[in-house]
Parts: structure tokens; sequence; C-alpha cells
């Protein structure tokens, strides 16, 4: 897996065509894989939208977009700057609340989803802008993705009664787990805002996987990292569906590491989402072609990052 | 900001032989010593302050909400536990003591309320509507101060299950076992998920609130547990320290000093308080004796007033800039400095 990655990232650095056929078939080939996909066809999806459209004061964000994303799968969003790929995480995940449309997490359906049940509904995010919480070490900074699950009031806590230090000594064993899981096990106990952005990155992942989410929504978890992060990182997404389970969906720029990781894709472009599919499909898209990968707008967006 | 207190970096029965040999002195040797000056000028109001310091610290250092407001909840325990001993003479006085930080603790959480739209220097402003009801409300109505004309009250005599603490070692020692233990517990908070959610919310609240964090309820909290301490602090400067108060003993200075006391001492570290307290009590003292000493007569006490503030002015803006974690920060440094060179010479 990691030297399939490996290649991944260095096509990244290449044109864009090439890479996905170089790719396409990295993230096929596991025969267990192929079959829970199949078992999930018929489940329902873990995250849909339908018909959503957001603007802001007259400038449309996003536009009629529908989308599902299976269990298990691993979605990315791509598109250029200004697409709407964020604006995307926000309404799935609360911060923005559509002009039209709904959010489907599981069975229920949202106008706007409650941003502080996400949790409680089984999804975590990250942010495209580092949000770990700088003056936590990076053990608490883990430990926060469980806040959520602590009920006991505070002067429970205070005193420390049985409920109170059974959770904490719960969670505490979760996050020493995502703790080794990916590798944060020797900066533990170092402030979060005294690391590289690389690792500030994994802290926040960690963070987010800790609750065990059913559905993980990470925008562009790669950007601004070193090469060799990129790639140690798009592993641990990789093995945060395979291990734990998570349903991802994914925004990301370099459309190598997308083509090596991603089931599926779903290409926006002002808003809209103009192709949806495999990654050999959305590379064989003409309308993807001409709006992303054409060779004339890849340093547009490449630069972009 | 660091939050993890330097016994921590040492082992842990060398923390504990440091504990012990603290309390030894600070309960044993320093009231039977009888430095009565020491415990009546110092020691005592120093504790008040600490205490108070100790909560605007949760409120402002570890969960970012900033108050302008904390002499008002000085004012309201001060007052609570006056009218509590007055009107309900059967209550013991650590009862008194208990409700009078409850009500500062209720009405701390009212004026909490606007921090969960106001952040900042707005959130600031609006804590000053707290100072200037509170001291506008206890001159404005007598029954406060039992129809006192100038709203000024004397303090009960301190006594807990029969035993008063009377002297200056008396009122020192109630109020170092009272500082002691409101200290511990919050320690115990803020080592708990609440002392993390404060500090998320502090660090960042979007990201805080996306992984459940109960921002309502943790703002409050965070008033109510800081506005609880500083009642009781409150309660401590009026009856052990100064044993009779008016409200203008309460005003904004008096928030200004514990807002200092915690910028210079450290945010979000509760030694940070304790140190920033021992300073802004400690400094006037040496400030004058220094002034008097090289200036003689012309160091009036108006000079020295003037001298102080130009001097804590100048430090609060040196330590935003060159050291924001404050005194504690350097403290931990030379602390480090010293122990290294041993540590080294271990291995
Ligand atoms: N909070 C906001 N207020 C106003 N405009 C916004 C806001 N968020 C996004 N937009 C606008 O929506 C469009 C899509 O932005 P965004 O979702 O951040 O794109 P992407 O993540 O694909 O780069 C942009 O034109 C952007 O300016
Ligand atoms: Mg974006």
């Amino acid at each position: 897996m990691t030297a399939i990655a490996t290649d991944a990232g260095v096509l990244a650095l290449e044109a864009a065509p090439a890479q996905g056929r170089a790719l396409a078939p990295a993230t096929t080939d596991t025969p267990d894989r192929r079959l829970a996909q199949a078992a999930d066809c018929a489940a329902r999806p873990v995250l849909a939208l339908s018909d959503i459209a957001l603007t802001f004061g007259g400038v449309a964000a996003l536009r009629d977009i529908d989308l599902a994303v299976a269990p298990g799968e691993i979605c990315a969003v791509i598109g250029p700057n200004g697409a709407g790929k964020s604006s995307l995480l926000n309404v799935i995940s609360g911060l923005y609340r559509p002009d039209r449309g709904q959010v489907w997490l599981g069975e229920r359906a949202f106008a706007q989803v409650p941003t502080a049940e996400l949790a409680a509904h089984g999804v975590a995010r990250t942010f495209q802008n580092l949000a770990i919480f700088k003056g936590l070490s990076v053990f608490d900074n883990v430990l926060m993705g469980l806040a959520h699950r602590v009920r006991a009031g505070f002067l429970r806590q205070i005193i420390g009664s049985p409920l109170a230090r059974r959770i904490e000594a719960e969670n505490r064993a979760a996050a020493e787990d995502v703790i080794g899981f990916l590798h944060l096990g020797d900066v533990r106990e170092r402030s979060a805002g005294s690391l590289p952005y690389g690792l500030q990155k994994r802290v926040e992942l960690a963070r987010a996987l800790v609750a065990r989410p059913t559905l993980l929504l990470l925008d562009e978890p790669f950007a601004g990292v070193t090469l060799s992060e990129k790639l140690e990182l798009s592993e641990h997404v990789r093995n945060a569906r395979d291990l734990y389970g998570a349903t991802i969906v994914l925004i990301e720029h370099d459309i190598g590491v997308v083509m090596g990781l991603s089931d599926r894709i779903a290409v926006l472009d002002n808003g809209s989402k103009i192709a949806d599919g495999t990654p050999d499909e959305v590379k064989a898209d003409q309308a993807v072609i001409d709006a992303y990968l054409g060779v004339a707008h890849q340093d547009v967006t490449e630069l972009a990052v | 900001m660091s939050a993890a207190p330097s016994t921590a970096q040492l082992s842990p029965s060398a923390g504990a032989f440091v504990i012990a040999v603290g309390a030894a002195i600070a309960f044993g040797a320093v009231p039977l010593l009888g430095f009565d000056y020491l415990m009546d000028a110092v020691l005592t109001p120093f504790l008040a302050l600490a205490l108070a310091a100790v909560g605007l610290n949760l409120l402002t250092g570890y969960a970012g909400q900033v108050s302008l407001g904390s002499a008002a909840f000085l004012a309201v325990g001060a007052y609570a536990t006056y009218n509590l001993h007055l009107r309900l003479p059967q209550l013991p006085l650590l009862v008194d003591l208990v409700l009078a930080g409850l009500i500062a603790a209720a009405i701390g959480i009212v004026f909490g309320l606007p921090s969960l739209r106001l952040r900042g220097f707005y959130l600031a402003v609006s804590t000053l509507a707290a100072q200037f009801f509170v001291q506008w409300a206890l001159t404005k109505f007598g029954w406060f101060s039992n129809d006192n004309p100038s709203g000024v009250i004397d303090a009960p005599v301190l006594s807990v299950a029969g035993f008063t603490f009377t002297g200056p070692a008396g009122r020192y020692v109630f109020s170092l076992s009272v500082v002691v233990v409101a200290t511990f517990l919050t320690l115990r908070l803020l080592r708990a998920q609440s002392g993390r959610n404060f500090i998320a919310v502090r660090d960042h609240e979007l990201a805080a609130k996306v992984i459940g964090v109960p921002l309502l309820r943790t703002k409050l909290l965070a008033f109510g547990v800081s506005s609880f301490l500083i009642g009781i602090a409150g309660a401590l400067w009026a009856f052990a320290y100064l044993r009779t108060v008016e409200p203008a003993g309460f005003n904004l200075d008096r928030s200004f000093q514990i807002l200092f006391i915690i910028i210079i001492g450290g945010l979000a570290s509760l030694r940070g308080a304790f140190l920033g307290a021992a300073f802004i009590v400690v400094f006037p003292l040496i400030l004058s004796r220094a002034g008097a000493a090289l200036l003689g007569g012309v160091f009036d006490s108006g000079v020295l007033e003037m001298s102080q503030r130009i001097v804590v002015g100048a430090l609060i803006i040196a330590f935003l800039i060159a050291e924001p974690r404050g005194l504690i920060a350097l403290w931990d440094r030379l602390w480090r400095a010293v122990t290294r060179p041993a540590a080294v010479r271990n291995t």
C-alpha cells in the first residue's frame, strides 16, 4: 500500500491524466473491499444530499447538488478554488443553512444539520484551516474528540465520582488507541500549538477519528504539508476507512492523491456538480477535462493550493 | 499557555515533599512565629487577591472570556456573607460563605449570558455592566448594608464550630484554609473534561462546537465557577483582611487590579495567579521602602501611588509583548535552569 501511495504522490507532480491511469488499479485491487462494496450497494447511504442550493448575497456557492455516499466509501470532492467544496462540507456539518434541499445523515433528514449534535450523530470533521486547540497537549486534543461522551456533570468531575472516572478511563483508552494508530506517541505530551504544521494536521485527524465516526468529513487534509507527510496522511485516511470503518468525504486539490485514494469522485465547478463517478469515469469525462483536468487549468489549480 | 504545574516536572515524591514543607511553613511556622504585620498587611490580602485571581484566570485565562467585572463579584460575596450572617444568624459561617459564593455565581451567570454572542473587547465592555450595576445597587439600597448611611459594613467575627479566628494569625489561617481548599477543587475541575472544554472553547470555539462541546453550558459554567471563587475571595477580603468595607472599595480599579494580576502572573496558570497576587501585594511595599530610602520626604503617598501605576502599566505592556505567559513562565525557566545542571550530573 505504501509503495503504491508513494507512486501516487510522485505522479501527482506530473500531468494529471497519466496519474489516474497509473493508479486506477490501486483502489480496486483488494478483493474483500470489493465484496464489502457490493454488499453495501443495497445499504442506505451514510450521507445523502438532495437538491442543495446555497447563495451568499446573490453569489451562488452551491447549485442543485445531489450526492449519495455509500457506507465504507471514500468519496472525494474536487474542483478549483471557490468551486464550493468547503461550502458543501459546511452544509453537511450544519455550519451553513442551505437555501434549499435536505441533508440526510443515515435515516434522518435535516434542512439544517444541528452542529452541536453532529458528534452524537456519528459525524466528525476537520477544517481547511487548522482547527486544533493550541493550548492543549496532543493527547488532550485527541481526548477532546470524545467531549460529547462525558455525561458526568462538573461536580461529579471534581469529586471524581465512579461515573466520571469510568468515562474518563474509557475516553483515555480510546485516545491512546488513536495516538498509536496515527503514530503520535512521541509527541503526545507536547502542546499541540508547538508542533510543525503537518503534525498539527495529524492531530486534528486523530481528534476526528477518536470517536470512531460513521462519517468523516475532511477538508483539504493534505494541503500545505510536505510530500512525504501527504503520502503518510493519505495512508492514514485509507486506514481510517479500512480499520475504523469510517465513510469518508474528502476534499483535496491534488488529483494524483485523490485518484489513488478514492472510490468515488464528485467534481464541483462554480457551485455545480459537473461529474460524479469512479476515478476512471471522472478522468474520462469531457466536462471534467474541460473544466478542471485540462492542461491549461492544471497550473492554476495546483498553484491555488 | 502551559497549564501544567511545575510540580509535574518534579518526581512525585519530590513534589509531595515540596507541598509538605510549604504547608508546614504556611500553616505552622508563619502563624506560630507571630509575624503579625506580615500576616495582617501582606499574607491575608495576598490570599484573598490570589483566590480572586484564580477565579478570573479560570474565566479569562482558561475559558478565554474577558471580564472587567471581578470587583462586582468580590462585592457580592462580601455583602452576601454579611447579610446572611446578619439575617440568618443560625447558619454557620462556612455555610454563609458557600451560599455567598453561590449568589455571586448566580449573578455571574446572568452577566455571562452576553458571552454567547459577544467576544473579546465587546464582552469585556458588557461585563462592565456588572461592575456598575452591583456598585450602584449596593449604594442605592440601604438594605444591603443594614441601612448604614454610607453603605459601610462591619465584619462579624470569623468563627467556625465554636472556634473563633480573631487575631492576625487566626484570620490568616482561616483565609489560608479556605484558599487552599478552593484552589484544590478548582484544580480538579480544570484537570477534568470541563477544564479541557474551557481551553477548547478559548482556542477554537467552532471546532469545540463541532465535536460536541456544549458552548452555552461551558461558558456559563466558567462564569459561574469564576464568580463563585471571586465571591468567596470578596468575603475573605472584607472579613479576614479589611474587616470593614464599603461599595467604593470594589470599584473598577479593583477589577483592573485582578486582571493585571493574571496578566503579570500568567494567563491560564493557577500558580501564575498566586505569583501575580504576590507581586501586586509586595511590589508597592518594596516601592515605598525603596522610594523613601532614595528620595526621602519627596516620596509621599501621592508619588508612591503614581509611580506604582506607572511601573505596573509598563510591566503589563512589557509582559504582553515579551512574555505573554507572565511571571510564571520566567519562574519555570529559572527553575529549569537551576535544576537542569543537576539532572545532567545525575545521568
Ligand atoms: N461565509 C461565506 N460568506 C460569503 N461567501 C462565502 C462564504 N463561504 C464561501 N463563500 C463563497 O462561496 C464560494 C465557494 O467557496 P468555498 O466553498 O470556500 O470554495 P472551495 O472550498 O471550493 O475553495 C466562493 O465564491 C466563496 O467566496
Ligand atoms: Mg475550501
